[in-house]
């Protein structure tokens, strides 16, 4: 309808009638501490941490599969939507935030504060169909947390907004940030040097972040801890080694023996060093965190 | 009865006609005046409600009316778009909490409402029947809407194209109704929400469509060159998100480049309303913000001058037409000279049949004007729904 027509439409026919908002305000459910839904394991811990007993936190998410390619069935979504608080990765992480209704007022994306310093994914595929020209489906690297240093900002963000929900609290939560920073910068000292700056491999791509702030010389392959490589894939092992003497392979989880029996007959040593996204079964992140540290440690020792 | 009352029933029952055409005259007459007021006073009412509780509205510079109406009313043209970046400015000023609109697509008469879940709470819209939308694709229909269309939650609506011959515009999307909104008495009743990115889908912006790596989607590729693969236009592309094909669904570019028609701003405090409006004063800054219940205030004030001379020129013919019955009235009296006689001979007093004669007219002059009262008395309850289905289509 033209605009014309309908201002002819307001002053002859007697108006649009329009009312104002008339539905009932939705219930809060008597929720006493507000409800932090994450979407990984560190985060939680992160949140847990800061918000103590004065927040609830929850990351939904069930098992050991990796959450960066989760995706929410319908009720964990509206789990997600009732949330007074969710807190995001960022980083392209979470995928499956672009196919979801979220509320955006809830949500924080707790590494957008160092969007300038993601590192873009060098494996991309790119494809071209119809008139929009070429595009990627590629991303970042978006294990941000392996980087106590942005482990840190992260918890920054998520201290803000714990902030905003809970200004009374102010104090208590800046107290709870504190020692968590403490712990992270001393993780921090504890990853410092203890690589080696030599060749060392990784059997999955998820420690760019650490790598840069550690000085890691790395490179990443696409094995899963659970499946033997295949034969093309040892090949590609055995070239990577000609030009890249490496002694180490970094691991997200142990490896099958034949595959780190294979590995030693190579001169590599398979070191774990759990990305700890999801909860551990054993101790919280910063002990996994200690850990890996340790093992990384050892390993450049021998 | 007494017998002057029974004798003046006897006579308008008796000229039914007469009595019918008479009442129906005398009823429109008061009817119409007292019901265009009615719906003024509702419509202004509702109108300027909806206006207030939408404190600011930031969209491409251009008609602040139809920004107001395509961004409160879902009617009128589709503004010039602004992109999605303006949300996040907003945002990161904290001063308003940011809510985008896209109002350009329909599903037959039915204006779809691209935003985001912030908008419900917003606007204390709540789900009445089934959930609120979760993923790309679904929608909830406002109470009207989902009335008129007989579409529950678990039925589908598909959105329209925009261009019948425009063969290679906008695909219908089939979109999965989610939930039924509570009935509000606003324009959110007629109205399809969905999530502001299922309205670029519809756009064409965001797609799915076979994973081109994969060996089955051999026969749509063109070449491959490394990681950069080539489609033709026969790669299967879906018009529908289901749980199966939803992983394959994907935006083109970045969504701050992406499309919205405005930004309803929720200020935090008076102070952070004046602040927010400061900064969308520049001369070469291509958005402007408004304060809806002024603008609504500016299109009532033109509203209610042409409302007093249609009043008037009502009045004027309402005086015109009660001179009329009048005449009718009174030509009838020499009409009834005879009867009137015969009352008289019968032993009818004069004052008696004079009061005959005045029952006759408060009779019919009574019945219209309850007629009337109850007409007004619809108009004002249920006077928006009406109006609004006669201008919504």
């Amino acid at each position: 309808m033209r605009l014309s027509s309908l201002v002819l439409s307001f002053t002859l026919l007697a108006f649009l009638s329009c009312g104002g908002p008339a539905g009932d305000a939705p219930a809060d459910g008597g929720k006493s501490k507000p409800l932090v839904m994450t979407t990984n394991y560190p985060l939680d811990y992160f949140a847990g941490r800061i918000g103590g007993e004065l927040i609830d936190v929850r990351f939904p998410m069930e098992g050991h599969a990796d959450p960066a390619f989760w995706a929410p069935d319908p009720e964990t979504i509206e789990s997600y939507q009732k949330a007074d608080l969710i807190l995001l990765n960022g980083a392209t992480y979470e995928k499956w935030v672009d196919r979801v209704s979220l509320p955006p007022s809830k949500v924080i994306d707790t590494s957008a504060g160092f969007r300038d310093r993601y590192i873009p994914l060098e494996e991309a595929v790119t494809h071209s169909h119809g008139p929009e020209g070429q595009h990627s489906h590629g991303g970042t690297a978006f294990t941000t947390w392996l980087d106590p240093a942005l482990a840190r900002e992260q918890a920054n963000a998520i201290l803000g907004a714990l902030k905003t929900a809970l200004p009374a609290e102010a104090a208590a939560l800046e107290g709870n940030f504190a020692s968590l920073a403490q712990d992270l910068e001393a993780l921090d000292r504890e990853l410092q040097g203890a690589g080696g700056s030599g060749p060392m491999l990784a059997s999955h791509p998820v420690y760019q972040y650490a790598a840069r702030r550690y000085h890691w010389n790395l490179v990443s392959f696409h094995w899963e801890p659970d499946e033997p490589p295949s034969a093309a894939e040892w090949e590609k092992l055995r070239r990577a080694l000609r030009k890249h003497p490496a002694k180490v392979m970094l691991w997200e989880a142990p490896p099958q023996p034949e595959t780190e029996k294979r590995l030693k007959e190579l001169g590599v040593t398979a070191i774990v060093f759990y990305p700890c996204a999801t909860r551990p079964s054993e101790g919280d992140y910063l002990s996994v965190m200690r850990r890996n540290a340790e093992r990384i440690k050892l390993s450049a020792l021998k | 009865m007494n017998g002057v009352a029974y004798l003046a029933w006897r006579y308008l029952t008796h000229h039914k006609y007469k009595t019918a055409i008479l009442v129906l005259a005398i009823t429109l007459i008061l009817y119409v005046p007292a019901g265009l007021r009615a719906l003024v006073r509702l419509s202004e009412r509702q109108l300027t409600s909806r206006a207030a509780a939408t404190p600011l509205l930031i969209g491409a510079k251009g008609s602040p009316l139809e920004l107001v109406l395509n961004s409160l009313y879902a009617r009128a043209e589709v503004p010039a778009p602004l992109t999605y970046a303006a949300v996040d400015e907003v945002t990161a000023t904290g001063l308003a909490r940011a809510i985008p609109l896209y109002v350009r697509f329909h599903a037959q008469q039915d204006p779809i409402v691209g935003t985001t879940l912030d908008y419900f709470e917003f606007r204390g819209l709540r789900v009445a029947a089934g959930r609120q939308m979760a993923r790309l694709g679904d929608c909830v229909l406002g109470a009207s809407a989902a009335r008129r269309r007989g579409t529950a939650p678990g039925g589908w609506v598909i959105s329209s194209p925009e261009n019948a011959f425009d063969l290679a515009g906008v695909y219908p999307l089939k979109m999965r109704v989610t939930g039924v909104l509570a009935y509000s008495d606003s324009p959110d009743d007629d109205a399809i929400f969905t999530d502001v990115k299922t309205t670029w889908l519809i756009e064409g912006l965001a797609h799915g469509h076979q994973d081109l790596t994969k060996p089955e989607a051999a026969p749509g590729v063109l070449k491959r060159e490394g990681g950069a693969i080539t489609a033709n236009a026969s790669v299967t592309q879906y018009n529908e998100v289901t749980d199966e094909n939803i992983r394959s669904f994907h935006f083109h570019g970045d969504a701050a480049t992406f499309p919205i028609t405005a930004i309803i701003a929720a200020p935090r405090d008076t102070k952070s309303a004046t602040l927010l409006m400061g900064r969308y004063q520049a001369a070469d800054r291509p958005q402007q913000i408004v304060q809806p219940l002024e603008v609504i205030r500016e299109l009532m004030s033109a509203v209610f001058a042409v409302q007093s001379f249609v009043l008037t020129a009502l009045i004027v013919t309402g005086v015109a037409t009660l001179a009329t019955a009048g005449l009718v009235f009174l030509l009838s009296l020499r009409l009834r000279r005879r009867e009137i006689a015969t009352l008289v001979k019968i032993g009818g007093s004069r004052a008696r049949v004079a009061a005959v004669v005045v029952s006759e007219v408060a009779a019919v002059v009574g019945a219209s004007a309850m007629l009337a009262a109850a007409l007004t008395w619809i108009t004002g309850s249920f006077g928006s729904e009406i109006i609004r289905n006669l201008v919504a289509r």
